[in-house]
């Protein structure tokens, strides 16, 4: 307490440097035409401040939602587990596009600067059968969002911390009536050279993190034309990441391993409104390549892979209460890499049927998804959801939903040499989830809170497993009964010209395997490994003026890290503080600032068995503000 | 209700400011803790996760049957071992267990393992040969050489250049013999003057080999992956020829694990189930005399004293593996828990 008492004075006294951020992405809430999701299916959308608050998409979720998220140290890798499922399980859209790699099916993270988006959101359970096949956990969803006006937005951002990090971030969004153009760019360095102690050596020794270098750039360009009805753009984004991988705690001598990942993204689209017709028609290209070098053990590994996806969706509004929509999504994937015995390609066609029925105080959606991957067809994944207005005068809504989804496996699973299996079947989820929801608004005060509960089934889980001989082989074997409850709450009040805001998503996931590997397995009705029971994320943000105090509390319970549950890593809890303010030069331009206490109580953590994370950290950051109206 | 969202939030800040612990823990890693050895127990080697740090030994007591989990944890001051725990042996009443990630040896006192001494300076150390009771030879993976140890200082201070990969060894009159699995052959090491003296042209990936009672070596090859099929091969040193070659029949299996019973007249491998096979028999075994019963065999280990044989299953590799004991006859006598990932057994003597 007395860490925090220190950075009040340290920080509340200068004000001069303070500052503060915010707004600085001109949020707003944003029609996403083509894969909106019905109110009786569960999402959350993550608000402009935890976006900006936040360096990268790891970090948005870990500190804001109660989804987990695997990391391996500051920059390294991290993946997702949403209510219990695996990696994979978890699809990452942008724009619409299905960026996950088809070789492992997984996203890393931690390459996703959040500076590239302006929204982004959870859709959970369920929820992710309307964005695409494939996601037995949920989705993230990641957007941008075009506006055509003359305004013209310009932000430079600057950002300098502990252990080596530099940031620098740029924004340009220009236009006019008809046009709309932007411009990121991002660059990011860091030694990532933080100490922690190493339990696994005598006298437990203080060490600093060694080979841990991050250095990323990227670019996101992006021209849209407004025609009457309808809007034409396209959107490039390109993203360089090299970065060296620390050696794991037990590790003597340094692997000097490396790992270079290179993205290019580009999209077109056309999107429109008709009287009661919505149509979006993209094409996108995704190229990822990722290298990887381990000088020690003179590996070197190359990875090339390619998704052409295309989606013609469309919404037909027989009236506001009666909606029908028809998405159809065809993609094609390559992979290249020294891994597979040759190039392996995949044609895959996902079809999306739904309604949407509003009956006064009830609304009722039904969907189906038939999905072609390859040669294997699956004619039913369906997905139903309710809500229904409990009163007349209250907002508040019970819903339910349910659904099934199937996961294909990946070219990894499917080609890997030695190993990879061409018998495996689809995973499949079966995903069941009910809810309340309430908001109120008295005076100055307003409540949003959700209480949910969910339970999903999923089968045919493939894991890799050694086979008698020297490799790994995947099967189907893996049964995961997943339940648990989620809860969120958002208050927000203010007293005079002090605005307060509460918030705290929490989650409580079970996660059991059901299956035995063999008669003396003794990992059944255990606690899948790497999935806390419990999740929370919360936050208290103060804003006196422009001057505004933020404090994020996040908890993961403990991680069990072998399948008897006999290992685990403790419990993390992680208190960060930031406190910003603004000052307005002219009224074109501001400069906003922030210092950042990251970790303030400095606890010693992994998430990963012997990756060690960073203890208490700073972090100031700078914005430029510029706007011609 | 804003106050209440504080005082809620401080509970939490408070509630974190205890000293915790830091990374993997065990639950129940303790039970029966023991601090000597007997000639009765055989010390098993728990490779642990890569990376995880949990490798461990666990003591099984043959005349009491009863385990001991992470006994070298207990006698550490609860300081990991490590972790991949690849192999184990036992000189002059000290253990040497070469843990390939860790990247090191860690030499205990075999009556109460407590560690005495680190050998640092590896790449991925694989399996340990004493020369004599001053000098080891140490195969270590990715680093083209195998490596000169002092066993008086414990350290490295020289190494023999090798091309790529070298796994078991073995010493015998005077002559060092090496599976050099990157290049499918045996290599012979003059340990006097630690020079490559001779290469032999053996089947493909030899992974272990054991001397006989004749005086033979005998060498397994698994033949790669599906890349060719393996063999057993009996290799007589005396006049550096290969005198015979036993060709598995189906390309796709891998057998390992070659050990020989006390008296240096049978040899056992793992190939699937556990396989059997005397020195003058002229074909190899069609059967195993212990069937996996679809477990996953990883280890194996015959008694010296007995013949009895220890076969270890990972299961999944992500928990507390198990160990069976047979008689030489293949019925079993006992099964029990061991640590993550047991892949070998010492018999202290």
């Amino acid at each position: 307490m007395k860490v925090i008492y220190t950075i009040f004075l340290f920080i509340i006294a200068p004000t001069a440097f303070s500052q503060p951020l915010i707004d600085t992405i001109n949020f707003k809430p944003v029609e996403i035409i083509d894969n909106k999701i019905p109110a009786s299916f569960k999402i959350s959308s993550f608000d402009s401040v935890s976006l900006q608050q936040s360096a990268n998409l790891s970090d948005l979720i870990t500190t804001n939602s109660s989804v987990f998220i695997k990391s391996y140290g500051l920059g390294s890798l991290s993946s997702i587990s949403f209510r219990g499922t695996g990696a994979s399980h978890t699809k990452v859209l942008w724009n619409g596009v299905a960026l996950n790699s088809p070789m492992n099916g997984q996203i890393d993270f931690s390459l996703y600067p959040t500076l590239f988006f302006d929204n982004a959101e959870l859709h959970y359970g369920a929820s992710g059968l309307i964005d695409g096949d494939g996601a037995l956990g949920g989705s993230v969803v990641l957007n941008n969002q075009e506006q055509f006006n003359k305004q013209t937005k310009i932000t430079l951002n600057q950002i300098v911390g502990s252990f080596g990090t530099y940031t620098t971030g740029f924004k340009l969004k220009t236009g006019n009536a008809l046009w709309f153009y932007e411009t990121q760019l991002y660059g990011k360095k860091a030694q990532n050279n933080y100490s922690y102690t190493n339990i696994t050596l005598k006298n437990n020794p203080t060490e600093n993190l060694e080979n841990a270098v991050v250095n990323q750039y990227g670019i996101q360009q992006a021209i849209y034309r407004k025609f009457k009805n309808s809007t034409l753009g396209t959107r490039i984004w390109y993203f360089n990441s090299d970065r060296e991988l620390p050696s794991n705690l037990t590790r003597s001598e340094l692997t000097n391993e490396n790992q270079q990942d290179e993205s290019y993204r580009a999209l077109i689209e056309w999107k429109g409104l008709a009287t009661k017709f919505q149509y979006k028609i993209s094409s996108a290209f995704v190229k990822e390549l990722l290298i990887y070098e381990n000088n020690a053990a003179s590996m070197y590994s190359k990875n090339n892979s390619y998704i052409f996806d295309n989606n013609i969706n469309t919404s037909i509004y027989f009236d506001y209460k009666f909606k029908f929509t028809n998405n159809l999504n065809i993609n094609y994937e390559i992979a290249n890499t020294d891994s597979y015995a040759q190039e392996y390609n995949r044609l895959n066609a996902s079809w999306l049927l739904g309604i949407n029925k509003i009956f006064n105080s009830l609304s009722i959606d039904i969907f189906n998804r038939t999905m072609m991957v390859g040669e294997t067809f699956k004619n039913l994944a369906p997905g139903v959801g309710s809500q229904l207005k409990l009163f007349k005068k209250e907002d508040f809504f019970v819903k339910a939903n349910a659904g099934i989804n199937y996961h294909y496996p990946t070219f990894n699973d499917l080609y890997w040499n030695p190993g990879g299996n061409e018998n495996l079947k689809p995973e499949y989820a079966k995903m069941l989830e009910g809810g309340l929801c309430y908001a109120k608004s008295i005076n100055q005060f307003t409540l949003n809170t959700e209480i949910t509960t969910f339970y999903s089934y999923v089968k045919d889980w493939i894991i890799w497993l050694p086979t008698f001989g020297n490799y790994w082989s995947p099967t189907n074997l893996k049964e995961v009964e997943n339940k648990g409850i989620e809860f969120a709450l958002n208050l927000s009040t203010h007293l005079k010209k002090l605005n307060f805001m509460g918030k705290i998503n929490y989650a409580y996931t079970e996660s059991t395997n059901m299956n035995a590997a063999s008669d003396f397995d003794n990992s059944v009705n255990k606690q899948l490994i790497y999935v806390p029971y419990h999740k929370l994320s919360s936050t208290l943000q103060l804003k006196y003026k422009s001057l505004q105090l933020i404090y994020t509390y996040n908890y993961t319970g403990e991680l069990f890290i072998t399948t008897d549950n006999n290992w685990y890593l403790p419990a993390i809890f992680i208190s960060d503080i930031s406190i910003s303010n603004q000052f307005i030069v002219q009224p074109t331009w501001s400069i906003s600032g922030s210092f950042s206490v990251n970790n303030i109580i400095n606890q010693e953590y992994q998430s990963v068995a012997n990756r060690p994370m960073p203890g208490r950290n700073y972090l100031l950051s700078v914005f430029i503000n510029f706007t011609k109206p | 209700m804003s106050r209440l969202l504080i005082a809620f939030l401080v509970v939490f800040f408070f509630s974190s400011c205890k000293k915790d612990k830091i990374g993997p823990q065990c639950i129940s890693c303790e039970e029966n803790p023991i601090n000597t050895t007997s000639n009765t127990d055989v010390l098993i080697v728990n490779e642990g996760n890569f990376g995880w740090g949990n490798a461990s030994l666990s003591v099984y007591n043959k005349s009491s049957n009863q385990v001991s989990q992470n006994v070298y944890e207990q006698q550490n001051n609860g300081l990991p071992l490590g972790d991949v725990a690849q192999s184990i042996y036992q000189l002059n009443g000290k253990g040497y267990v070469v843990l390939n990630n860790s990247s090191k040896i860690e030499v205990i006192n075999m009556s109460n393992f407590s560690s005495t001494a680190t050998i640092i300076g590896f790449n991925s150390p694989r399996f340990f040969l004493p020369i004599n009771n001053a000098k080891a030879y140490v195969t270590d993976l990715y680093s083209n050489s195998i490596q000169i140890v002092n066993l008086t200082t414990n350290t490295i201070y020289g190494n023999i250049a090798v091309s790529g990969w070298t796994e078991e060894l073995l010493i015998y009159n005077d002559t060092v013999y090496v599976c050099d699995v990157t290049n499918n052959q045996l290599l012979i090491i003059n340990p006097q003057n630690d020079q490559l003296v001779g290469t032999i042209p053996i089947g493909e990936n030899p992974n272990s080999l054991v001397i006989d009672k004749n005086n033979k070596i005998w060498i397994l090859c698994d033949g790669g992956m599906s890349s060719s099929n393996p063999q057993l091969i009996q290799y007589n040193p005396a006049n550096r020829t290969i005198e015979q070659t036993f060709i598995f029949p189906i390309i796709s299996q891998s057998p390992n694990h070659l050990k020989i019973n006390a008296n240096g007249g049978v040899l056992y491998f793992l190939n699937d189930g556990v396989y059997q096979f005397n020195i003058t028999d002229s074909n190899l075994p069609n059967s195993p005399i212990i069937s996996s019963n679809s477990n996953l065999f990883y280890g194996l280990g015959i008694d010296p004293a007995n013949n009895d044989i220890y076969v270890a299953d990972a299961i999944d590799y992500v928990q507390n593996g198990i160990v069976f004991r047979y008689n030489s006859s293949g019925g079993l006598i006992h099964q029990f828990n061991a640590g993550l990932i047991p892949n070998g057994f010492l018999f202290v003597q």
